[in-house]
C-alpha cells in the first residue's frame, strides 16, 4: 500500500514537472456567465462572449489555464486597487481607459510595446484612437478591445405611429426645441414617454449632459485642470434635458434596469444607453413576448453645433510586477483576445482593429450600419486620475436637479466648486 | 511535595498562558490595526501610490481633520439651526426641572443633558460669509446616518418586541413562526439587499403590485428622495429583528407567571398587563438591544450600498460607505481613516453608555 502511494506521488510529481501549467487569474466585470462554452461565435451579451472567449483561451493555449475571478460591476475598481496595494494584482485585468492616467500613473501597469510582436499582436492593425487610448506617457499600458459609446436605441413602431420615421429611418430632433416637439408628438399620438434612461443612479444622465456641452464645444474642465461647469454651455445641455422632465414627457426616477424595462416593454419611443446592448436588444425584440417589435440603433443626434457622444474605451492590462514565465503566459491571454476582436463586436461595441472594422464579417453584424457614424463623433472628458470622483459629483449634482427640484444655477455653481477641489487635490 | 509546587504554575501564571492566544490574536488584528488606523490619519497617504512606494506619504498632523470636519470662515451661532438647537435648550431645562423636582435619577438627567448640550453646540456651527466646508459631504453624510440610526433602532426595537410578545407561548406554531422571523437574520446583506430591490421595483415588485391593485400609482422606492432612506430602513429591520426578537424571548421567559397571575386579579391583562408587568420587567433587555443597535447600525453599508448607490443625490449615503468611497475609490487613506476615528469615537461613546448602564444596580 505504502509503495503504491509511494509510486502515485512520484507519478504526480513528475507529471507536474513534465508540463508545468503556467496558471494565469484574469479580472474583468461584464458581470457571471456560468455556461458559456468555448464556442466564440455563438454567445450572446458581453458576459458570456467575454466568458466564451476565456473558455476558449484555456483551452486551446498550450500549457495556460486560467482561473476568472469574481465578475462583479460595482466594486471592481475598488477590488483591483486593494489588490494592487496588497501586492496581489490578478495576472490579467480588464479596465477603461479612463482609468489609465490613475493606474500607469502610479507605476501599477506593465509597458508592453516591445512585447507586443513576440506573441503576434499586430499593433499597426489598431486604428490611431485604438492606440492612443492604450497609451501613456509615450509607453503602452495595455490592449484595447472596443470603443462603446451612447446610441439612441429607438423602438420604431411608436416613432412611425407619431410619424417620426422616413425611408425606414428614425426622424430624430436636430436641436433641444425639436426634442421637445418630437417629445409631444410622441405623447399625443400614442400617450407614451418620448426618451427614457437611468437618470437616477448610473451616470448615463451625465453622459447625457456631457454629450450635450461638447455639442456646444464645451467641456466640464479644461486640460490644465480649472473646472468649467457653471456656464451657459452647461445650462443649455442640462435644460434641453430638463425640458422634457417638466412637461411629462420622460421620467427622471427610472434607475438602469427600470428603464430599459420600460423600453422593452415598449412604454418608451427612445432609450438612450451604451452600444453594450444592442445584440441583446436585438435577441428581445425577436421574441413574441416582448413589447419592443422593431428595433434600431440610432447614432445619438447632434442638437447643438457639432456632433458628439460619450465614449469609452474597454483594454486589457497586465500589472507592472509580473515576470518572466508569468508575464508571458499572461501575453498570450491577451494576444488571444485581441485575436478575436470581432467576437467580442458582436455585443454591439465597436471594433478597434482596422482589418476587423473592414471585414464583412464586421458590416453584416445587426445594426451595425445605423450607427456607423458613432466613431466619428465618440469624445471623453479630458483625462484625470480623480474620473470617478469628478462622474459622481456630477451625478450628484445632476439628480439633485431632476430628483429634489434643486435650481439649476445651484447645482452648477455647487458642482464646479467641488470638481475644482478635485482637480486641485 | 516540593517538586510538584515548583512544576505547578501559579494561578496568575496559568491565566497568562491561557489568556495569551487571545490577547495575541486581538492585539495583532485588533489594536494594532487601530493604531495604525491612528497613524494613517496623520498622513498624506495615497493606497496606491503608497504601495509602490512607501516614501510616497507625508506626515501632515491633524490636516485630514480639518479637511474633513471644518471650513473657511466657520461661525457659531445659537440661531443656526433653531430647531434642534431650540429641541437641546428644551431638554437642558427638562433635565434641570425633572431632577430638581425628584421626578428623575442623577444619572438620567445627567444624560439628558449632555445630549442636550450636543444638540445646541454641534448644529450652531455654519459656514459665515466667504466661508465653506472643506467637504461639503461630510455632515450631511454624518446627519444621514443619524437619521438612519434613528429610524432603525426604534424600527426595530418595537417591531421585535411586539413579536416576542406575541410568540411568548409554548406551541409548536409559535415555536415554528419564531424560527421562521429568525430566518432573515441568518441571509447576507447582498441577499437581503436583493430581495428588497425585487420587492421595491417599480415595476415587477410586489409593494407596486398591490399598490397597483388599490388604484395608486406605484412608487420608485429606491430613486424618489423622500422614500430612499425609509426603503433600506424597512429593509434592515426586516433583516435585523431576529437577534432583537430572541433577546425580548429571553427576557420574557424570565418574567415570573406569578406576577401575571397577581396583576390578573387587579384585572391587568392583555395590554394593561403588558404596559404594566412586561414593559417595566424588560427594562433592562430594552436598553441592551437600543445600545447594541445603535453601535450595529452606526455602521450601517452594504443596505445603502447595493439598493441605493448612497443616492439619490446623497440622501441615503452613509458614514461607513463614505469612508469606503474616500478610501478605495478616491485612494485617499489618511482622509477616510480620520472619518474612521470619528466614527469610532461615537461607537465609543455609545459602548461607554452601554458599559455604565449594565453596572447600574437594578
Amino acid at each position: 500500500m505504502k509503495h503504491v502511494l509511494l509510486t502515485a506521488a512520484l507519478a504526480a510529481t513528475t507529471l507536474a514537472t513534465a508540463a508545468p501549467a503556467q496558471e494565469v487569474t484574469l479580472g474583468r466585470f461584464f458581470g457571471a456567465c456560468e455556461d458559456a462554452g468555448t464556442d466564440t461565435t455563438a454567445s450572446t451579451g458581453e458576459a458570456c462572449i467575454i466568458q466564451s472567449i476565456i473558455n476558449a483561451a484555456d483551452a486551446e493555449l498550450d500549457g495556460i489555464t486560467i482561473t476568472t475571478l469574481p465578475t462583479d460591476w460595482g466594486n471592481y475598481y475598488d477590488q483591483i486597487k486593494a489588490a494592487y496595494a496588497g501586492g496581489t494584482p490578478p495576472d490579467v485585468h480588464v479596465m477603461h481607459r479612463h482609468r489609465i492616467p490613475e493606474f500607469a500613473g502610479l507605476g501599477a501597469l506593465g509597458e508592453i510595446s516591445g512585447d507586443l510582436e513576440s506573441v503576434g499582436i499586430d499593433p499597426g492593425d489598431w486604428s490611431e484612437t485604438a492606440l492612443a487610448a492604450v497609451s501613456y506617457n509615450g509607453g503602452v499600458y495595455g490592449v484595447p478591445m472596443d470603443f462603446h459609446a451612447n446610441l439612441w436605441h429607438v423602438n420604431m413602431d411608436i416613432l412611425a405611429e407619431a410619424g417620426l420615421v422616413q425611408d425606414g429611418k428614425p426622424i430624430l430632433p436636430s436641436s433641444p426645441q425639436e426634442l421637445m416637439a418630437h417629445a409631444q408628438q410622441v405623447k399625443d399620438a400614442t400617450g407614451k414617454d418620448y426618451l427614457a434612461a437611468d437618470f437616477a443612479q448610473f451616470p448615463i444622465g451625465v453622459r447625457l449632459v456631457l454629450a450635450l456641452m461638447w455639442q456646444q464645444n464645451a467641456n466640464i474642465f479644461t486640460d490644465d485642470g480649472t473646472a468649467t461647469i457653471d456656464t451657459e454651455a452647461a445650462r443649455n445641455a442640462v435644460t434641453a434635458i430638463t425640458q422634457l422632465f417638466d412637461a411629462g414627457l420622460a421620467d427622471p426616477q427610472l434607475n438602469y434596469a427600470d428603464s430599459q424595462q420600460a423600453f422593452l416593454n415598449g412604454e418608451t419611443a427612445i432609450l438612450v444607453n451604451g452600444t453594450w446592448v444592442v445584440d441583446f436588444y436585438t435577441a428581445e425584440a425577436a421574441k413574441e413576448e416582448v413589447g419592443l417589435d422593431t428595433y434600431y440603433a440610432a447614432d445619438f443626434p447632434t442638437l447643438f453645433d457639432t456632433g458628439a457622444t460619450w465614449a469609452d474605451s474597454h483594454m486589457w492590462a497586465i500589472p507592472s510586477t509580473l515576470e518572466g514565465e508569468d508575464r508571458m503566459a499572461a501575453l498570450k491571454v491577451l494576444a488571444f483576445i485581441n485575436d478575436h476582436n470581432i467576437d467580442w463586436a458582436r455585443t454591439g461595441h465597436m471594433a478597434v482593429r482596422t482589418s476587423v472594422v473592414e471585414s464583412d464579417a464586421y458590416k453584416a453584424l445587426p445594426h451595425r450600419a445605423e450607427y456607423a457614424g458613432t466613431a466619428a463623433i465618440a469624445k471623453d472628458t479630458p483625462p484625470s486620475a480623480r474620473y470617478g470622483a469628478i462622474q459622481d459629483v456630477l451625478n450628484r449634482e445632476l439628480q439633485a436637479i431632476w430628483l429634489t427640484g434643486k435650481s439649476v444655477d445651484d447645482a452648477l455653481s455647487d458642482a464646479e466648486i467641488e470638481v475644482q477641489d478635485l482637480l486641485d487635490r | 511535595m516540593a517538586v510538584t509546587s515548583r512544576s505547578r504554575l501559579s494561578q496568575t501564571q496559568a491565566a497568562w498562558i491561557l489568556l495569551a492566544p487571545f490577547l495575541l490574536t486581538y492585539g495583532l488584528f485588533l489594536v494594532y490595526p487601530f493604531f495604525q488606523g491612528l497613524w494613517i490619519s496623520l498622513h498624506d497617504w495615497n493606497l496606491l501610490a503608497v504601495a509602490f512606494n512607501p516614501d510616497a506619504k507625508e506626515y501632515v498632523g491633524l490636516r485630514n481633520y480639518e479637511r474633513v470636519m471644518w471650513g473657511r470662515n466657520i461661525e457659531w451661532s445659537l440661531l443656526a439651526a433653531p430647531f434642534w438647537q431650540g429641541l437641546g435648550l428644551a431638554g437642558l431645562a427638562l433635565a434641570a426641572g425633572l431632577h430638581w423636582a425628584g421626578r428623575m435619577s442623577r444619572f438620567n438627567a445627567v444624560a439628558l443633558a449632555v445630549a442636550s448640550v450636543l444638540l445646541i453646540v454641534i448644529p450652531g456651527f455654519h459656514p459665515g460669509e466667504e466661508g465653506r466646508w472643506y467637504d461639503r459631504r461630510f455632515w450631511p453624510t454624518v446627519g444621514n446616518t443619524l437619521v438612519f440610526v434613528g429610524l432603525a433602532v426604534p424600527g426595530v426595537t418595537i417591531t421585535a418586541l411586539a413579536l416576542a410578545a406575541a410568540l411568548n407561548r409554548e406551541t409548536r406554531a409559535m415555536g415554528a413562526l419564531r424560527t421562521l422571523f429568525f430566518l432573515s437574520q441568518v441571509l447576507s446583506v447582498t441577499v437581503v439587499t436583493l430581495i428588497w430591490q425585487i420587492m421595491f421595483s417599480p415595476r415587477q415588485g410586489l409593494i407596486a403590485n398591490v399598490t397597483d391593485v388599490l388604484g395608486g400609482s406605484p412608487i420608485n422606492w429606491l430613486t424618489d428622495p423622500q422614500f430612499a432612506m425609509a426603503a433600506i430602513v424597512i429593509a434592515t429591520i426586516w433583516w435585523s429583528l431576529g437577534i432583537a426578537m430572541i433577546l425580548f424571548l429571553a427576557g420574557l421567559q424570565d418574567i415570573s407567571k406569578d406576577i401575571y397571575e397577581a396583576a390578573a386579579l387587579d384585572n391587568a391583562r392583555g395590554i394593561k398587563a403588558f404596559w404594566y408587568v412586561t414593559l417595566p420587567n424588560l427594562k433592562r433587555t430594552v436598553t441592551l438591544v437600543v445600545v447594541l443597535q445603535i453601535i450595529l447600525h452606526f455602521q450601517v453599508f452594504g443596505q445603502s450600498h447595493l439598493m441605493t448607490q448612497g443616492g439619490p443625490n446623497d440622501t441615503t449615503q452613509v458614514l461607513v460607505r463614505y469612508i469606503y468611497q474616500t478610501g478605495f475609490r478616491d485612494s485617499e487613506l489618511g482622509r477616510a481613516s480620520a472619518m474612521a476615528v470619528f466614527l469610532f469615537l461615537i461607537m465609543g461613546a455609545f459602548s461607554v453608555i452601554q458599559f455604565i448602564v449594565g453596572r447600574e444596580k437594578s
